[in-house]
């Protein structure tokens, strides 16, 4: 799983996610296709990995809905799969890195996600499983328009990729809205951490391409190489000027931060997000000795439906405060020891 | 998708019928079109694709808006088309059927998403403004699958000894000449 590793510039960038979507010739798409054939394109998918080591099944359709929840909250399917009607399936190979959604909005989704700035090898990740896939299916596909896909703004490469970027200096610099016009004039576009249509909390912002026809892979690859490296960069220098005096006020509120994360028997989802934003760019800024891929695995680990789905019996909400508090104390104590 | 009568060519195309729930559908390449068009087996309402270039511009703004317009007819097209021009163009166009789907142009426009992978050839013409909208280009550049990749080569291996085969019966190498052919015949063959 990514948020147990540590990646390339892990100060800021938190994680990189690539995905390729692609459709099956002769079945209709999501909405006009029947059932007998949504359940007919799954075996035919699985298929192809059933018997191949290290890749497992998962019947996504028949999870129960706070389980199915706390995949999306963590990245690992999007929202939409997340409350799906119908048949739907999930594949994933053993190292957790590469996921295969079946029947999301297109047939298969083939996704990616590793820790830090890595588009390299996120690309690799989604390459070698999709070429386990090319030749043994009849992936849609036209010389003009590419990859055919449900909507046409995902035309062409069928690609999507993006990295998510803790930015609180360039936020309280006032610096996201004229990033947002930048982006747009260069087809990327930047989001808020759970993605399309959802506002930016804690600082963490997604980044990624808009545009997938007339321009390859590799094109759309070294331009958010480019792009983004000089954003981490800007992020950077940014937190470089922060006054002593800030510095010192930062520093105050990252250890009441810590105070709170430490000892609190009830922390709420948002009071964590917002704690965990301070927190992490004090461990970046080196103010106190914590890896940030543990702030990460924190966060991500404390979300509500992955605190239901992971402690048996917690349902009310003071139950699922009362039990991030615990997993914060445990995650950070561990983190202390280790020291 | 092939033309459904001569089988060799793709089909550009689409022609939809309906006289009294009397249903005739044809998917065809321009030539048999032409053809059946000359025997009187239908009327065909050439050449209107083409027209609707220019006014892509009057649309800009929502993508899928010049397609609510093209099925809108009258008001937008009355004053640059004749009536009956009008009318014939807007019934070619609610005629058009994804053969695989069934989905029509006026459920691509309420819906913004195609019904399967056939509609980007179904509706190939009115959706190419709306792609070109989208994307700011039309045509794709990156990766194929495998059977397009091999395709590709094997034109490419084509190219290049047609090429030789010129030259070596320029220098009269019959006998190279002779070898390529082979090659060719055996290489068009798989094709």
């Amino acid at each position: 799983m990514w948020y147990r590793t540590k990646g390339r510039e892990n100060d800021i960038a938190v994680s990189t996610r690539v995905r390729l979507a692609r459709n099956l010739n002769g079945y209709p798409f999501d909405g006009r296709l029947t059932e007998e054939k949504a359940k007919e394109i799954i075996g035919n998918v699985w298929s192809v990995f059933d018997g191949k080591e290290g890749w497992t099944f998962t019947d996504f359709a028949s999870l129960p809905t706070v389980e199915r929840a706390s995949y999306a909250e963590r990245h690992i399917v999007s929202p939409d799969f997340a409350k799906k009607a119908g048949p739907c399936a999930l594949i994933s190979n053993e190292e957790k890195s590469v996921y295969i959604m079946v029947l999301e909005e297109d047939h298969l989704r083939i996704q990616a996600i590793t820790a830090g700035f890595d588009l390299a090898g996120a690309v690799q990740a989604v390459t070698e499983a999709e070429q386990l896939l090319d030749g043994a299916l009849d992936i849609a596909y036209s010389e003009k328009l590419g990859y055919l896909t449900h909507c046409p703004t995902n035309l062409g490469t069928g690609m999507r990729a993006s990295v998510m970027l803790h930015l609180p200096a360039y936020t309280g610099a006032g610096g996201i809205r004229s990033l947002q016009n930048q982006l747009g004039k260069l087809g990327l576009t930047i989001r808020g951490m759970a993605g399309e249509g959802t506002a930016a909390s804690g600082g963490l912002y997604q980044i990624s391409n808009q545009i997938t026809l007339g321009i390859t892979e590799d094109e759309t690859v070294s331009k958010l190489e480019d792009v983004i490296g000089q954003i981490i960069a800007k992020e950077r220098e940014l937190r470089g000027c922060i006054s002593r005096e800030s510095l010192d006020n930062l520093s105050d509120r990252v250890m009441r931060g810590m105070g709170v994360m430490m000892y609190a028997t009830r922390i709420g989802s948002a009071e964590l997000i917002s704690l965990y934003s301070d927190v992490r760019l004090g461990a970046a800024l080196n103010l106190l000795g914590l890896p940030t891929e543990t702030l990460d695995e924190m966060l991500m680990r404390c979300m509500p439906n992955t605190i239901c789905t992971e402690h048996e019996g917690v349902t009310t909400p003071a139950d699922r405060d009362r039990a991030r508090a615990a997993v914060v104390k445990e995650i950070l104590g561990r983190a202390n020891s280790a020291d | 998708m092939l033309c459904e009568r001569c089988k060799k060519k793709e089909a550009t195309f689409y022609y939809h019928e309906n006289v009294n729930g009397n249903e005739k559908t044809y998917s065809l390449c321009s030539d048999c079109a032409d053809e059946l068009e000359k025997k009187g087996e239908f009327k065909k309402f050439g050449g209107f694709a083409s027209e609707l270039g220019p006014f892509e511009s009057l649309f800009a703004g929502d993508p899928f808006e010049h397609m609510e317009a093209l099925l809108s007819k009258q008001d937008l097209f009355g004053s640059l088309f004749a009536p009956t021009k009008t009318r014939q163009l807007a019934e070619r166009i609610r005629a058009k059927k994804c053969p695989l789907c069934g989905m029509t142009l006026s459920d691509f426009a309420r819906e913004g998403k195609a019904g399967c992978p056939t509609c980007y050839e179904t509706f190939a013409d009115e959706l190419e403004p709306t792609i070109g909208r989208i994307h700011g280009r039309t045509a794709h550049s990156g990766r194929a699958p495998l059977k397009f990749r091999e395709k590709n080569e094997m034109k490419n291996r084509i190219r290049v000894l047609e090429a030789e085969q010129k030259e070596a019966i320029r220098v009269e190498n019959y006998e190279r000449a002779a070898e390529i052919r082979d090659e060719l015949r055996s290489l068009r063959g798989n094709a």
